[in-house]
């Protein structure tokens, strides 16, 4: 009668679909993410970088030699975020800034800093966070000191354009498991998919596993279990409630992910985005068979885990305190993770990779970011899908004597105990 | 051949017997009665019917088969302690609770809309369970247990916490229940639902069964000891009758009277119509709340 477990799964689906919760959260989740994925654009239109150059003020006539190096460094880019604005007195600048006629104003002083002779100079603005703008004149000013020097000097303008061409350098990591090494922006998108995986994760069993336990006791207080157990067996039942729980938070997911995707592949992002040197398609697929094994791994690892928990508990106020243990765990691999972020082959990871709580973030993070070997993947899975099967099957047995027992929290010894009782 | 055979089942946690060999069968269209104090096995006993938990010993048998999944579609349960998922329509959660026991969604449907009628209560169809009052959750309750027309149906106190009128209307819908042909195995403290349903019963005192059978029987067994009688005047010299051990005189006129011996009875009504004429004579039979109390008391010393 695997109808059964059918009708288990559709009816837990049925009634999370509907539920307002879900629905505002996904709604919720979606127009965050829809933000963000235009986020690029966004940025980059309200930055002021491709638009808008933000207005310095200068004195005019004073160190009229640095500002016009200043005006030829910027009449150069081809989109040049400072326009330079003249003014008769220090006096008028200061008045221009206070009525926000410009963004900021230099000043130059006399007393020579080094040897070149090349006055200090200070930007004056509103606020000391002015980063942008003042970032993008020390390069100008670094430019016009050199060409100012250089301008005495018996370069050609040859060997001015080389001097002044920016070296090639890439960074590359070597790879001994695939025939080619993983380029930058490969490996970029491999730490991002990580990152991204490791928070989705960490998220699914935080949030659906609490969710499953919840509901398992909810069942239990309201008595309403006694009729399932009586109806359907419990396994199918516990199955039925994590495998309807699942497609429930896959849809979520991928809801959400197409939302992300699908405004981030939007012309005008995606232009933006390649300009920042990240592009989509540059996601190993392999690395996407083993997210997609991970989180299934994972979240089956960790659901049945607070299925059992749930189960046994018969009030919903103690669920919290009782699904404790389980929630530091996740806890503990996902801090595990981000700290292993920046060092993937630490002794901690390699230790942690094998341990079936935490393999899920930690195998994933050094198979995204790390070369580990083929046999550390192959043991990792291994233990993984093992202790999977094993957590299942003694789950289920708690499960199938957690939800007849009433009262107080059962001890580990009155469930064995049970469990002699029931014959499971 | 019986809907329910139970034979020799015997139970036990850990230590401790929690059933200790019972033994009974519901036929057809019977109310069988368990009776027991609390802690006594009846809702181990109910949840080994049910295949919740396995017999250590002894089994059950369900029309002559052992337990397996597929009889579960054929039981009904009515939990001591009611509940439903309180925020889910009435409709989903019996339409659900009907395909677990293997109903197809449409026939479900049909039967509950049926129900809903016969408890005149058809706009419940589409309210959440908590917007209903408690009595009416029962009903709802009751509907579930039944929804799938079990050939044996479990009813734990199943008129607990209801009004009088809505005791009367799910009373006779268990009646027409029996009528149809089902068996239900009734468990309940209230004596006078027990006498006026059922045809045999069970009476447990930890873990054992200690007193089984039709109860005309076993109201046999137990002594007639009491004794009404009365009549316009006073009557005189009662508990000077040999075979009468105390009088008690009623407030309003008559007396009721324990007595040792049967034949007692006839002695006091020729004592009384010596004096005058009697309005009301009455050798009462044991209620089986006293024979409820004096059973499970006595195994008490």
């Amino acid at each position: 009668m695997n109808n059964s477990l059918w009708t288990v799964m559709s009816f837990t689906m049925r009634n999370k679909l509907r539920s307002k919760s879900f629905i505002i959260m996904t709604a919720v989740l979606a127009v965050l993410l829809i933000i963000g994925g235009n986020l690029p654009y966004l940025i980059d239109k309200l930055g002021g970088g491709g638009g808008q150059a933000s207005k310095v003020g200068f004195a005019q006539g004073e160190q009229a030699q640095i500002v016009d190096g200043l005006a030829k460094y910027y009449a150069a880019l081809p989109e040049p975020d400072v326009e330079l604005v003249a003014y008769p007195s220090e006096a008028e600048l200061k008045n221009a800034l206070e009525n926000g006629d410009v963004k900021g104003y230099l000043t130059f002083s006399e007393d020579a800093v080094g040897a070149g002779g090349f006055p200090k100079v200070t930007y004056n603005s509103k606020s000391a966070f002015e980063g942008g703008t003042a970032s993008s004149l020390t390069a100008a000013l670094q430019q016009a000191k050199t060409e100012s020097i250089l301008k005495d000097s018996s370069l050609t303008d040859e060997q001015k354009a080389q001097l002044f061409a920016p070296v090639a350098f890439e960074t590359q990591k070597v790879s001994f498991t695939n025939e080619e090494g993983k380029t930058e922006e490969e490996q970029g998108m491999a730490v991002a998919l990580t990152y991204i995986m490791i928070i989705m994760l960490f998220m699914a069993v935080m949030i659906t596993g609490q969710l499953i336990a919840t509901e398992i006791t909810a069942e239990k207080s309201s008595r309403v279990m006694e009729i399932i157990v009586t109806s359907v067996s419990p396994l199918k039942q516990m199955w039925g409630k994590i495998l309807g729980t699942f497609v429930v938070a896959i849809l979520q997911i991928a809801i959400l992910i197409a939302a992300l995707v699908a405004n981030l592949t939007l012309p005008h992002n995606s232009d933006i985005l390649k300009s920042f040197g990240i592009n989509l398609s540059d996601i190993d697929p392999l690395l996407l068979v083993f997210a997609i094994f991970f989180y299934l791994a994972g979240f089956f690892l960790y659901a049945t885990l607070f299925a059992a928990i749930g189960s046994i508990v018969s009030r919903t106020e103690d669920l919290g305190q009782a699904v404790m243990p389980i929630t530091l765990l996740t806890l503990v691999g996902f801090y595990i993770a981000i700290f292993g972020l920046n060092q993937p082959d630490s002794n901690l990871m390699l230790v942690c990779q094998f341990i079936p709580f935490f393999s899920p973030f930690i195998m994933f993070l050094r198979i995204g970011v790390a070369e580990p070997a083929v046999w550390e993947i192959a043991l990792s899975v291994g233990i993984l899908i093992a202790s999977i099967l094993a957590i299942g099957w003694l789950s289920a047995k708690i499960y199938r004597v957690g939800v007849l027992m009433y009262g107080k929290r059962p001890s580990v010894k009155e469930i064995v105990k049970a469990m002699k009782a029931y014959k499971v | 051949m019986n809907t329910l055979q139970v034979d020799r089942i015997v139970k036990n946690y850990g230590e401790k017997r929690a059933v200790n060999s019972l033994s009974f069968e519901v036929s057809p269209g019977e109310i069988y009665g368990l009776l027991g104090a609390n802690g006594a096995g009846k809702t181990t006993t109910m949840r080994m019917i049910l295949g919740l938990i396995l017999p250590d010993e002894g089994n059950i048998r369900y029309l002559g088969k052992p337990y397996s999944q597929e009889q579960l579609s054929m039981l009904g349960y009515l939990p001591e302690e009611r509940g439903m998922y309180p925020k889910i329509k009435v409709s989903d959660q019996i339409l659900y609770l009907a395909q677990l026991r293997g109903m197809s969604r449409k026939d479900a449907d049909a039967n509950l809309k049926r129900w809903l009628e016969k408890f005149q209560v058809p706009e419940y169809y589409n309210k959440k369970v908590e917007e209903l009052s408690k009595g009416n959750q029962q009903k709802i309750q009751f509907i579930a247990a039944v929804i799938h027309n079990p050939k044996i149906v479990i009813l734990d106190e199943a008129f607990s916490g209801l009004d009088p009128v809505n005791v009367e209307l799910l009373k006779s819908t268990v009646k027409e229940l029996r009528d149809g042909g089902t068996s239900i195995v009734f468990s309940t403290h209230r004596m006078e639902h027990v006498e006026e349903l059922c045809r045999n019963i069970t009476i447990m005192h930890k873990s054992n069964p200690v007193l089984q059978g039709p109860i005309k029987e076993i109201k046999k067994r137990f002594p007639q000891e009491r004794v009404i009688v009365a009549s316009e005047g006073k009557i005189e010299g009662l508990d000077a009758i040999p075979g009468v051990d105390k009088v008690i005189v009623h407030e309003h006129g008559g007396y009721e009277l324990k007595v040792s011996s049967p034949d007692a009875g006839q002695r006091i009504l020729q004592h009384a119509m010596a004096q005058g004429p009697v309005t009301k004579f009455e050798i009462k039979e044991p209620t089986l709340n006293e024979i409820f109390i004096k059973t499970v008391g006595e195994s008490h010393e």
